[in-house]
């Protein structure tokens, strides 16, 4: 497994993947610098103000959206050229492959976080912020974010192995992280909509006695039933695709 | 006789199509086993179920005597192989390629550099292989089947898009591997030529069927020439040669004498004249391999 995800982290690092990493986080920094966090000023701590805003395009659109594409992006160089036949007929299983290729994705959108979480400092470094930074909370925003985006990586991932072109596993995509606008906004759908939770993981809520900004159990059976719904349906598709 | 592979009641159906059906594939170790047959004919369905890339639809599949299913990456451990068009990675050099591929089945990476002067491509090696040409392509695809050092090598169509030089490379390449290496290969082709300079045994696939497995000598038991005889009265001269003892085919009121030397044939001519029939042609059938084959296939879809 651990040979498998090296090879895999070979084929990527002479690929530009760098600019697909810092996209979001650009995005990011652009919806900060933009933001006018000043009214904030002196009620709450600024970088709170800045965070919201910041999230707003990056935890809703960008961050479910940029899962599908390093999926596609990691099963591309397979599609491309006859790449599964050859890397299947050696000597490796295929739960391991597809779990080197799903770590894999986790790495990259663990380096996208960590990208965004320098943009958040930037941004306010921008603004001349003085009240001190949140450290903690930051954290639990970014780290939230990441978890939350297990399940989703997971579907797309299954949808790449599928489909040889890049359409079909975005349109996919798209069409569930759109409706996550309204179901953020529903106190029904809302915790239950796994294309919502990266939002309700990176905002910064008031404490709760709970880890994550969202309830444990939420974590747990939302984030943690669809990412084993989406992985194992992945992982037996892929054991039965003929290649 | 130890068999590097072996298939029982090897069949893959694809809907109502029936691609393979009820092969009964042998392989004996250090052959060079020429898998022979027409495009369609089910080569590359077979080949993919031989490297557990394919679920058969039934039938078994036994490798260095282990059941394919059950000691999968063992029996891969121990297989090169290089199935249809080359597989590659197009933003990668040709080194980088198989330097992707070594990670996993563990080589020193000096291998890298033995593989690529194999199929002479060492000076290729630091260009990105999008802009490879088809043939080039096709040397780096033999050249990751050898990485592993395998015993058992499995080529699907290797020459094709090589240029006669290339092809003529590859085919000596190929014939040194089991002397030299101890190697198995299995190699595919709709080419008869191309299995009749490389091969030891053949098989002969149409339409997912084997219609023939032996030696290629056997097979060229088939191509030797007979002496053909258009006489009158060809169905009583024909019995008149049997009760001379001597061997006679009769096929649409042409008598066939196979295998004949020349003071057989002068006798039975003899024999004949004497016996009061008119000998009008007397001629000499040279069949090829290709016609052979094509008798074959041709039989097969008859039948
Ligand atoms: N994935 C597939 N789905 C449906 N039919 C297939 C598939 N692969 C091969 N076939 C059919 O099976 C038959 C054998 O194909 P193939 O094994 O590629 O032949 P060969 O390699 O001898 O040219 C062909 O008729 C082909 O159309
Ligand atoms: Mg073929």
């Amino acid at each position: 497994m651990l040979t498998i995800l090296k090879s895999e982290w070979f084929k990527l690092r002479k690929s530009n993947i760098i600019g697909i990493l810092l996209a979001g986080p650009l995005i990011g920094l652009g919806a900060g610098i933009g933001a006018d966090t000043a009214e904030a000023a002196g009620m709450m701590n600024e970088w709170y103000m800045i965070l919201i805003y910041m999230n707003l395009p990056y935890a809703v659109l960008f961050l479910p959206l940029i899962t599908g594409v390093l999926a596609s992006f990691v099963c591309r160089y397979e599609h491309q050229a006859g790449g599964w036949k050859q890397l299947l007929a050696l000597p490796v299983t295929r739960g391991k492959v597809f779990a080197a290729k799903y770590v894999l994705i986790l790495l990259l959108v663990l380096f996208i976080q960590l990208f965004y979480l320098a943009a958040i400092a930037g941004a306010g470094l921008y603004k001349g912020i003085a009240d001190p930074f949140p450290a903690a909370i930051v954290w639990k925003s970014i780290l939230g974010g990441w978890i939350a985006a297990f399940p989703l990586v997971a579907l797309q991932l299954w949808m790449s192995v599928w489909f040889k072109s890049f359409a079909a596993p975005f349109a996919v995509n798209v069409v569930f992280t759109l409706p996550s606008i309204l179901a953020m906004n529903s106190e029904k759908v809302g915790p239950y909509y796994p294309w919502a939770q990266p939002f309700a993981m990176m905002y910064p809520a008031t404490e709760n006695g709970d880890i994550f900004f969202i309830p444990w159990e939420q974590l747990i059976t939302v984030i943690g039933g669809f990412f084993l719904l989406f992985y194992l349906g992945g992982y037996f598709y892929f054991q039965r695709k003929a290649v | 006789m130890e068999y590097i592979v072996r298939t029982e009641n090897l069949s893959k159906h694809f809907g109502q199509e029936k691609a393979v059906s009820g092969l009964e594939m042998k392989i004996p170790k250090g052959e060079i086993y020429g898998f022979l047959g027409p495009n369609g004919a089910g080569k590359t369905t077979t080949i993919r179920m031989l490297l557990g890339l394919m679920k058969p639809t039934s039938g078994r599949i036994e490798i260095f005597q282990n059941d394919l299913k059950k000691e999968r990456l063992n029996i891969l451990k121990r297989v090169g192989s290089l199935v249809e068009s080359p597989s590659y990675y197009p933003h990668l050099t040709a080194k980088e390629n198989l330097e992707a591929m070594r990670k996993i089945v563990g080589m020193p990476k000096q291998r890298i550099n033995e593989v690529l002067e194999i199929v002479r491509l060492t000076a290729a090696g630091d260009k990105k292989v999008k802009g490879f040409s088809l043939g080039m392509k096709q040397r780096l695809g033999i050249a990751a089947s050898l990485l592993n050092n395998p015993e058992l090598l499995i080529l699907d169509e290797p020459t094709n898009g090589l240029d006669p030089s290339g092809i003529i490379e590859i085919r000596n390449l190929i014939k040194s591997l089991p002397s030299e290496c101890g190697m198995t290969v299995l190699i595919s082709s709709h080419l008869l030529s191309e299995i009749d300079q490389m091969a030891t045994t053949v098989g002969i696939v149409t339409k997912g069927k084997m219609i023939f497995q032996d030696s290629i000598e056997a097979m060229r038991m088939f191509a030797q020439q007979s002496v053909l005889l258009k006489v009158s009265e060809s169905d009583k001269a024909w019995r008149a040669l049997l009760g001379r003892g001597m061997k006679a085919g009769l096929d649409n009121g042409i008598i066939s004498l196979p295998q004949q030397s020349d003071e057989n044939v002068a006798e039975a001519v003899r024999g004949l004249v004497e016996d009061g029939f008119s000998v009008y042609r007397v001629e000499e059938e040279k069949r090829s391999l290709e016609d052979i084959f094509l008798q074959m296939t041709r039989e097969e879809q008859a039948g």
